[in-house]
């Protein structure tokens, strides 16, 4: 049978590492090596905005010895991914040009969204253990270096995800410029958790009881995962045990927290600082169990890679995940969820029978799918202006899943279903380029139909058949309601539709 | 009853001591009458560049704590002065047993079975006056330096371990006054000057009595007055002893750089030197008297090894081992698919080396290998195994090597080959910072059709071909994914990258040994309080560990039975009442090198067997890269326990230790001798054969030679 080698390099913001990866034809993926080395990247970016020279250089001679290790298995393929600190570094892209020149290595940079995303996709990978625990309400508490990630889970769906900036090495950061000694850390870390956690769960938590924690950082869980292994056991924990776990490092200094736990010294005020995190987020949840797969971003690119090369499916629904964070969002700018679920219905089927038309792929359907979901949400801000407000609101919003392109890609979507298309702003606005901007206009006329065939009311076409018939294209509408208002509201939003592809879209309604 | 504190110095021998007593029962070796006679003659040259090597490391290295001014006590409580003052009279009582044994008992024995020593030149007949005088004058005459000192020649500096003629002399005319000459006795001329035969009778006279009866020829104006050997040693070994606690590092640091290269800290002289010329080199060497040895003999005991190798005496030696081939291999020229059907366990040198050289040889050459990585620790001059990997470099394989170039008098032998491996293509890791690899591990990574599997060979010997026929080790060779993936974390660990989220199965040194350690100790203690059957063994070179000797005894007062097999150092005392009266500890000093590290715990019931690189020493658990492994498989597993067994009841080569102290040769009445090392080697044969004879029998075509 064909064996495939993946590596998936992490440019994280204290620690480069890679994974090996062999995929075996039988959904099986199998780590063979896990190289990972310290070199704090985050700090800099943090602090200063930008990564010294020194380390960049640091990593260049890192990424080589990868290179070689690559070779030492016969890698076929790789992908490196570089997260928060080589994002908010300002001098990201003439750091990656010269990576890429020196090393040959080409870092993609990752959204925060899509980073988590990659996250949670390796959480996932665990497949049994994760399908189990999510059978409870669970929360993914995602600890990065500059901020944190907790997406809410019920009955195995995302309710909702957020991005705190609390992160690991932002707080680190914080309390050493404070002059705060590693031995107050403990006490000082709520203090600056706190108040972000207090309002993440006034506005997002309510009065959800979140059962299950599942844990995904570099500091905490490696010396969990150790305990749980010595004791031949899963890492999970009740809280109760979880604190007991922690309540080993009260009164220890640095060196003896550092055998205690098994970690370098280094890591102690990061170890110290993230425990402490899961154990506020744990408290305001209210959650009773912590797990800790001790997963990386690498094992969640095996699967993304895995998938990619149909030579794994996962038996969790992803794209139901991004569908729901988008209707949570849309919730929360009080969009009526039929409505949005009316309009997806419509957009989605347009869509489909335009295949040949459009040539767009499974992954741009999404892009229209949640464009849908969030028209509306605009009217939030302003009835008058809401396609600009909803891309507003779009940009500034997280939606896992998506990269910043992706993002960008549904908020003009968004945006263009109801204003004006302006042809030199949709490229001069942002950084799409021209391939994304012929998506979003293509998308944009699609859901400016559906819009029209919706009119603003809900239910009052029942059925409707799509039929590509010459350059016409017959939207044959069944309804027992007068729908003369909708054909008039259709064909003003017609126009663009038959700019964009050439075709007149045609309302042709049948009272039943 | 209140507690008994086991960290307590009095518990603890001080590991000089210990030492010493070591290279007693090596001597013992040499007066044992039912040994061969050159297999005598052998261990005596052992005891001496033993104590040779002693010197240079540890008394120097108590030297300089002395000269420091380090005042923290060792284990036993003893501070480096009441060390070395002990050392001095424990050294001069094993030199008189040396020389003893030398000149009552050795040398008139080898008279008997036909090799005359002579002592002096003076008892050289006529005839063999001359014959040594044309020899001295056409092949030692020309390699010689003479040096005088007088006022304007000074001291010339007598080079560490050199054997030396120091000679008082006055000008033949004019002034009269005494002056020191030296000239050294030539390491590149065979110290064993071979006589004409009398009949059967082998004769030999060492070199340096050849140059005294010449040494008029040297200083032809002068007249020689008297001359004698002589021999120093050097602290010559400047690279900081490793065994030192940090603190005392850094303060010999110190103190290096204000003293002088390489003082002197041992002098021997010939029994009956010249007064005046003895307090000339004293004075010079600036040498205290209880570092001085006057000795009844040949200098340097070390040149036995030479009389040892001279032709004509085999019946009186040894006849040697051939190693065997390990059944598993009978019968299977591929060392991948023999390794795929089950872990194989070599025991060397009863079972050959060769499947460790064939296993890097093979992968060197396989096409399906993408990566080798090895470490090395002491090599052989011609090592087959770095040929070999200087060939899967230049194949195109990933070769990583560590070489660690802190292995002692080994260092420039290290830098050439690894250079070599260097050239190849190979990435040569020379060492980590502050830490010694001392771990024997070697990875093959291989791409097969189900995906890439790891090779491992795990040992607790060093990967020399040479020694693996003389040393006592344990080998493992596996492709278990567990053992893959934890030795993939060695080397990654060894290649500056962060630990493994977790160890399968591999424990490692300095992070983990000593803990994993401890709690297998305090398991049986535990285990032995909760009534259940707990025991140890443990076998070793050395056992020197304040926490571990603690834990142990800790152990062994909780009820736990603990045998010791520890070959040399041994600073843990026996049969205290209430702290180690369920301890024993036995030596076995044979023919091969004990050298295996072997641990048995009883766990209940459930019992665990461990091989690995390290010793229970600070060193070891502290301040190097060592490996310890299980042996898991059931067969295997009995076989090491077998290995274990069978050393605990020889009754030939082991010496127990004594509550006072001594080690004496187990008490055979009513006993068989039982000598484990020959009853391995027999094993080994045996087994090899019926192994063979079943792969002959099972073979039902015949395969022709192919010439190649």
């Amino acid at each position: 049978m064909s064996t495939k080698t993946f590596a998936a390099i992490d440019v994280g913001s204290f620690e480069l590492s890679m994974k090996i990866f062999e995929f075996n034809g039988k959904n099986k993926i199998r780590e063979i090596d896990c190289i990972s080395k310290k070199l704090d990247l985050g700090s800099d970016s943090y602090a200063r905005g930008k990564i010294d020279l020194k380390k960049v250089e640091e990593l260049c001679e890192t990424l080589q010895e990868f290179k070689n290790s690559m070779e030492s298995y016969g890698v076929e393929e790789y992908k490196a991914y570089g997260t928060s600190a080589v994002r908010e570094s300002k001098n990201m892209d003439i750091l990656l040009d010269h990576i890429e020149k020196a090393t040959g290595i080409k870092i993609d940079v990752l959204s925060n969204s899509e980073q988590r995303f990659l996250d949670y996709k390796s959480v996932a990978a665990k497949g049994e253990e994760f399908r189990k625990i999510l059978e409870g309400s669970t929360a993914i508490v995602d600890i990065g270096g500059g901020s944190i990630q907790i997406s809410l889970f019920e009955n195995d769906t995302l309710v909702s995800t957020q991005n705190i900036r609390i992160g690991v090495l932002r707080v680190n950061e914080i309390l050493s410029q404070a002059s705060v000694p590693t031995s107050r850390y403990r006490d000082m870390c709520g203090e600056i958790v706190m108040p972000s956690l207090d309002s993440y769960k006034k506005l997002y938590v309510k009065d959800r009881e979140i059962k299950n924690l599942i844990i995904i950082d570099d500091y905490l869980s490696p010396s969990a995962v150790r305990k749980a292994v010595e004791k031949n056991a899963d890492p999970v924990m009740t809280v109760k045990e979880y604190d007991r776990f922690i309540s080993d490092a009260d009164n220890k200094n640095s060196t003896e927290l550092s055998k205690a736990f098994g970690i370098e010294s280094t890591i102690v005020p990061l170890f110290i600082i993230s425990s402490q995190l899961v154990k506020w987020v744990a408290s305001i949840l209210g959650a009773e169990k912590i797990w800790t797969p001790g997963v990386r971003l690498s094992d969640g690119m095996a699967y993304e890679y895995a998938e990619k090369i149909k030579m794994f499916r996962g038996e969790h629904d992803f794209e139901r995940d991004i569908l729901a964070s988008a209707y949570s969002m849309a919730s929360r700018y009080e969009c009526s969820r039929k409505k949005c679920e009316h309009l997806e219905k419509i957009a989605t089927g347009l869509f489909d029978s335009l295949k040949n038309v459009h040539g767009l792929t499974k992954r741009e359907k999404l892009y229209l799918r949640i464009a849908a979901i969030l028209a509306d949400v605009g009217k939030y801000v302003s009835l008058e202006n809401f396609g600009e407000t909803g891309y507003q609101i779009v940009m500034n919003s997280e939606i896992i899943g998506l990269s910043h392109r992706e993002r960008e890609i549904v908020a003009n979507i968004v945006r263009y279903n109801v204003s004006e298309y302006d042809y030199n702003n949709s490229r001069a606005d942002g950084d799409l380029d021209s391939a994304s901007v012929i998506i979003v206009a293509k998308l944009a006329a699609i859901l400016r139909v559906a819009t029209g065939l919706t009119g603003g009311y809900i239910g009052k076409i029942k059925d409707f058949k799509p039929v590509l018939k010459g350059n016409q294209f017959l939207i044959n509408a069944d309804s027992d309601m007068d729908l003369t208002m909708e054909k008039a509201f259709f064909e003003s939003k017609a126009g663009f539709f038959t700019e964009v592809y050439n075709i007149t879209p045609v309302l042709n309604t049948k009272r039943s | 009853m209140a507690a008994v504190n086991y960290l307590n110095p009095k518990y603890f021998v001080n590991r000089e001591l210990s030492w010493i007593k070591f290279d007693h029962r090596i001597l013992n070796e040499a007066r044992d009458k039912s040994n061969p006679l050159f297999e005598r003659i052998k261990f005596l040259s052992i005891s001496a560049s033993n104590l040779d090597e002693f010197f240079m490391v540890r008394i120097a290295s108590l030297m300089d704590q002395l000269n420091a001014g380090y005042d923290k006590p060792d284990i036993a409580g003893m501070l480096p002065d009441e060390q070395l003052t002990s050392l001095s009279v424990a050294i001069h009582e094993l030199m008189d047993l040396q020389y003893t044994t030398l000149n009552r008992s050795i040398m008139p024995a080898l008279e008997d079975v036909g090799l005359t020593i002579i002592k002096r030149h003076e008892n050289l007949s006529e005839e063999d006056g001359k014959f040594v005088d044309k020899y001295f004058e056409e092949n030692v005459y020309p390699v010689l330096t003479p040096m005088a000192v007088d006022s304007s020649r000074p001291f010339p500096l007598i080079r560490n371990k050199t054997l030396n003629i120091g000679a008082l002399i006055h000008k033949k005319e004019g002034d009269k006054t005494m002056d020191f000459a030296t000239v050294q006795v030539p390491g590149v001329l065979p110290r064993i000057v071979e006589l004409p035969k009398k009949g059967k009778q082998t004769r030999i006279i060492f070199l340096e009595e050849v140059i005294e009866r010449n040494i008029e020829k040297l200083f032809l104006n002068y007249t020689v007055v008297c001359s004698y050997p002589f021999r120093i040693m050097r602290n010559a070994d400047l690279s900081i002893e490793e065994e030192e606690a940090a603190d005392l590092l850094k303060e010999i640091e110190k103190q290096l750089k204000r003293r002088q290269w390489g003082e002197a800290i041992r002098l021997e002289v010939e029994a009956g030197m010249d007064k005046n010329l003895l307090k000339k080199i004293k004075k010079e060497l600036q040498i205290s008297d209880e570092n001085i040895y006057s000795i009844d003999g040949p200098l340097d005991l070390t040149v036995f090894m030479k009389v040892y190798g001279l032709k004509g005496f085999d019946r009186l030696k040894i006849k040697p081992h051939t190693p065997v081939q390990n059944p598993a291999f009978n019968g299977h020229s591929d060392i991948f698919s023999v390794i795929r059907k089950g872990d194989v366990l070599l025991h060397h040198p009863y079972e050959s080396f060769d499947p460790v050289v064939e296993f890097v040889r093979r992968a060197s050459k396989d096409k399906n290998v993408l990566a080798i990585k090895q470490t090395l620790y002491r090599v052989s001059g011609n090592s087959p195994i770095i040929e070999a990997l200087s060939e899967a470099a230049e194949n195109g394989k990933q070769v990583t090597v560590l070489v660690e170039l802190k292995a002692r008098f080994d260092e420039e032998n290290n830098i050439n080959w690894a250079k070599m491996l260097e050239q190849a293509g190979a990435h040569v890791i020379y060492g980590l910072v502050g830490l010694k690899t001392h771990c024997k591990i070697t990875l093959v990574v291989r791409r097969e059709s189900d995906g890439i599997r790891r090779y491992v060979h795990l040992g607790t010997g060093n990967y020399n071909d040479i020694t693996a026929r003389l040393y006592t080790d344990i080998g493992l060779l596996t492709c278990k994914e567990s053992f893959g993936e934890d030795a993939t974390a060695v080397f990654n660990m060894l290649s500056g990258y962060s630990e493994p989220m977790f160890w399968n199965k591999l424990t490692v040194a300095p992070l983990w040994l000593k803990d994993k350690f401890l709690s297998l100790i305090a398991r049986e203690k535990n285990n032995a309080k909760a009534g259940k059957k707990a025991e140890i063994i443990a076998k070793m070179n050395s056992l020197c560990d304040r926490d571990i000797i603690a834990a142990l005894y800790e152990a062994s007062s909780a009820g736990v039975k603990i045998r010791l097999i520890v070959r040399g150092i041994c600073c843990l005392k026996v049969g205290i009442p209430g702290v180690s009266e369920n301890i024993t500890v036995r030596s076995i000093v044979g023919n091969f090198l004990e050298h295996s590290r072997i641990f048995y715990f009883e766990n209940g019931g459930n019992s665990e067997v461990y091989c690995g690189s390290a010793d229970w020493m600070p060193r070891n658990l502290e301040r190097r890269v060592e490996i310890m492994f299980p042996i898991e498989n059931k067969e295997l597993k009995a076989q090491v326990i077998h290995i274990l067994d069978c050393l605990l009841q020889d009754t030939g080569k082991a010496a127990m230790l004594n509550s006072d102290g001594d080690y004496t040769k187990i008490d055979r009445r009513g006993k068989k001798l039982f000598i484990a090392q020959d009853y391995f080697c027999e094993e080994a044969a045996k087994e090899s054969l019926s192994a063979k004879d079943e792969v002959s029998k099972s073979n039902r075509t015949f395969t022709p030679e192919i010439h190649k």
